[in-house]
């Protein structure tokens, strides 16, 4: 089981582009695919769920090209789309039959499926009821449970949590653990402990480009050492995150206590801290940040 | 002054979009087409057998008039979603939690609606002028007799096709495909409300008005004239009056005044629309919902009620999926034809089949002629929302990435929603196929059976190439009335109005629904290769 994807790029009209020649070679597991909103997420997600095609480059499903036969990985693909529609007079028990059909599931297979779904995603008490009544949290698993329809191969979640409260979202991660095995999972995400909880290789996009690829480890072991805790006045943080990259604040009595990102030491009586991904995904944008104004300088 | 400067904004925003989108260029297109066809004779104004030589005030009363009834019809469908884009783009949404006035939000979609209308009413103006250039019957351009109908006539006529498409968007019942449909029939009652009520004033597209006017002339300078005046679509061969002289309407204070009125009605009607929106509040449609209290309960957020309480989630950490049976997506056409049956009959109440099954039965009880003509006509409108939706359902809901990424689109579900679509049109209309088969007219079987393929594929066609459900149910229903209900040889798709031609017709009906779902197929499979 393989997904290859081979120097794509996205150009939509006016020249915008939205994805640069973009590598990647994914097996079974789960992939994060992190990066800030209008990095290319989206676009790469409808590339690889056969819904957009590329400019340039191509994807392959072991080894068949996806542009010329989308069916075949369309057979495999389970899509969750960032933002879709339902439709509101069905129920989702008739929603996910109806998606079942399309995809091709007998009814008996179907009518077990879906049951067992509707519970793992916990609409059970509610599934026979019009989507059109239902909250945003609620459709999204409804969203979830059609991608899974299938037993998917190949499972693209973009955005999944959005929506989901705390304990859904526990829910749904650790769901996607599960599911993990023997398929490939890409998550697209900007919420960084999300992907902290369940990817066992993460891949950091922003500007339509590939910045890193890499287990998290690797990503974390680039920033050991580099995150520090600093405490400073209120009135002295603003000068702090000028200087320096500052990944998160919590106001104590005692002054501000900063989370910053830095080769060294940013001050005196600073304490080095145990470095989080998300310390890394900040310290890579930033990195790449300053890479491309060097550049521009240049 | 702010209040104007809202209005301005709305109004500049919402006529921006639209003019920033290829179906206002197909809008200009169909324009420039009216426009063609008035000035090549395809639309004629006529006085008998005989029209007006191409003078000023001819020509501009005539272009005026193809404005204010063809454009204010069609019109209609073109603008008639400007509220509707604020509420699927959300926009709406944004601007429910701003200070902004109901009225000012109307005023502001009023004036776009208006701007549009009058961007066509503009390119129908310089295709006057071009065509009597043109056409040379007479050289004397006279641009107050020419330009002055669109400015009268014209342009109140479109502030209240402005007005009405907008206040059937107010109300929920008739923001969809009945309003639509209802569309058609309240247009034809205005074009006919002056000579059913015999009350000249009651005239929005003033059609009455240029005939008050142009009668006497006719009776004095065409031999033999007996009052008719039509603006007809025919190919008839027409003559011209020599003799007729007509120097156009002649604008006095009280009939100026009269197409102010129109005006002002027409802001009247957005006002009163004003009264009714919902301000894009979604439990205003819910409140009149049988089913409110479960939808509540639904849609409330989690552990906000007992009902969340009782579905609150324990956290998991192992799942329960048992792995698809091999062959387990090898499923055949049938699951999916039904599931497609139906998604396309869900969501209408009892009294909706219950019409439905009335019809059915009607036809099988009525004699023959009936059976197959009023009746059959009857029951194949009754469904047009569910054609309607065919082609569209995934557009309209947003649903397109979900189905689009499923296999063998093309090769299963498409077939499947238009076969589905074709058995509802043989259902609702068995009772008159059982009837002619009984009686052994196989022709009126044969017209009976196209017709069953043929208003299917004529909605997929449409929903898929417009993405919209508007055309179909507005030419649907045109054509529906043309044909099944005024019987007009050629137009009936049933098949009972074409006498001895019912097999020729059959046969070019056929070719048409192939030609419709070839169509059809071809740009759902550009679709599905994505952008």
């Amino acid at each position: 089981m393989k997904l290859e994807i081979e120097n794509v790029s996205k150009t939509y009209r006016g020249n915008v582009e939205a994805l640069r020649s973009f590598r990647l070679e994914l097996g079974p597991g789960v992939l994060g695919l992190l990066g800030p909103n209008g990095a290319g997420k989206s676009t790469l997600m409808r590339i690889l769920a056969t819904i957009t095609r590329p400019t340039a480059g191509r994807v392959l499903w072991n080894g068949t090209d996806i542009k010329h036969d989308p069916d075949t990985l369309r057979a495999v693909l389970g899509y969750l789309p960032q933002d879709f529609g339902i439709y509101p007079n069905l129920s989702a028990l008739e929603f996910l039959g109806y998606l079942a059909a399309v995809k091709g599931l007998d009814a008996a297979g179907a009518r077990k499926r879906i049951g067992e779904l509707v519970e793992l995603v916990n609409l059970a008490e509610v599934a026979r009821r019009p989507l059109g009544g239902f909250s945003g949290g609620m459709r999204q698993r409804v969203g979830i449970a059609q991608a899974l329809l299938n037993d998917p191969q190949l499972l693209i979640v973009d955005e999944p949590t959005a929506g989901l409260d705390p304990e859904e979202r526990v829910r749904f991660r650790n769901l996607l653990s599960e599911l993990s095995g023997e398929r490939i999972v890409i998550l697209s995400t900007h919420i960084v402990s999300d992907v902290e909880a369940v990817a066992a290789d993460i891949a950091l996009i922003a500007q339509g480009e590939l910045v890193v690829h890499g287990f998290p480890e690797a990503l974390l072991a680039g920033v050991n050492g580099k995150v520090w805790e600093v405490v400073v006045p209120s009135g002295e943080l603003a000068a702090l995150q000028q200087r320096h990259l500052v990944s998160s604040t919590a106001h104590r009595s005692d002054g501000v206590h900063a989370r910053v990102v830095a080769d060294a030491a940013p001050r005196p009586g600073a304490r080095a801290l145990e470095p989080t991904l998300e310390d890394a995904y900040l310290a890579a944008l930033a990195a790449r940040r300053n890479g491309a104004a060097a550049e521009a300088a240049v | 002054m702010k209040a104007f400067r809202v209005v301005y904004a709305i109004a500049r925003a919402d006529f921006l979009e639209r003019v920033r989108r290829y179906s206002y260029l197909i809008t200009l297109l169909f324009a420039v087409y009216l426009g063609y066809a008035a000035g090549t004779g395809r639309i004629s104004l006529r006085l008998g057998d005989y029209r007006g030589l191409y003078t000023s005030a001819w020509i501009g009363a005539m272009v005026s008039l193809v404005a204010t009834t063809f454009v204010s019809l069609v019109g209609f469908y073109i603008v008639k979603n400007a509220v509707d884009r604020d509420r699927q783009t959300r926009v709406g949404e944004i601007l429910a939690g701003t200070p902004l006035s109901r009225v000012s939000y109307l005023l502001g979609k009023f004036l776009s609606n208006f701007a549009v209308l009058v961007s066509m009413v503009a390119v129908l103006a310089l295709a006057a002028v071009a065509m009597q250039l043109l056409a040379a019957e007479d050289r004397t351009f006279h641009a107050w007799a020419l330009l002055s109908p669109f400015l009268f006539l014209a342009l109140p006529a479109m502030a209240m096709t402005a007005a009405m498409a907008l206040l059937f968007e107010t109300f929920s019942f008739l923001r969809g495909g009945f309003g639509n449909v209802l569309w058609f029939f309240v247009w034809c009652f205005g074009l006919t409300l002056p000579v059913a009520t015999g009350r000249p004033q009651f005239d929005p597209t003033g059609i009455w008005l240029i005939h008050e006017s142009m009668v006497p002339a006719a009776r004095a300078g065409i031999p033999g004239y007996v009052d008719s005046f039509s603006l007809t679509m025919a190919d008839k061969s027409v003559r011209v009056a020599t003799g007729f002289h007509w120097n156009g309407v002649e604008w006095t204070t009280g009939i100026v005044g009269l197409r102010l009125a129109w005006t002002a009605a027409a802001f009247a009607l957005v006002l009163c629309g004003a009264w009714f929106f919902d301000r894009f509040d979604p439990a205003s449609v819910r409140r009149r919902s049988r089913a409110r209290p479960r939808l509540r309960e639904a849609a409330a957020p989690a552990g906000a009620g007992p009902e969340s309480a009782k579905a609150r989630p324990h956290v998991v950490t192992s799942t329960h999926l048992t792995p698809l049976a091999s062959g387990a997506l090898q499923a055949g056409a049938w699951p999916l034809l039904v599931a497609e049956l139906k998604l396309a009959l869900k969501g209408y109440r009892w009294w909706w089949y219950a019409v439905a099954g009335g019809l059915l039965i009607a036809q099988f009880a009525a004699p023959l002629d009936v059976s197959r003509g009023p009746l059959l006509a009857a029951a194949w409108i009754w469904p047009i929302l569910v054609w309607s939706a065919l082609g569209t359902r995934e557009a309209r809901f947003g649903a397109e990435q979900l189905v689009f990424s499923c296999p063998r689109i093309l090769r299963r579900q498409f077939p499947a929603a238009w076969i589905a679509g074709v058995l509802v049109a043989a259902l609702t209309g068995l009772g008159a196929a059982v009837r002619l088969a009984l009686a052994g007219q196989r022709a009126g079987l044969m017209a009976w059976a196209v017709g069953v393929l043929f208003i299917p594929s004529l909605a997929l066609a449409l929903g898929v190439w417009s993405g919209t459900s508007k055309f179909f149910e507005g030419l649907y229903t045109v054509l529906w009335y043309v044909g099944p209900i005024n019987r007009a040889p050629g137009f009936d798709f049933t098949g009972s109005a074409n006498g001895p031609q019912a097999g020729r017709f059959a046969l070019l009906y056929l070719c048409v629904a192939a030609t419709l779902v070839a169509a059809a197929l071809l740009r759902r499979a550009r679709q599905l290769q994505g952008t």
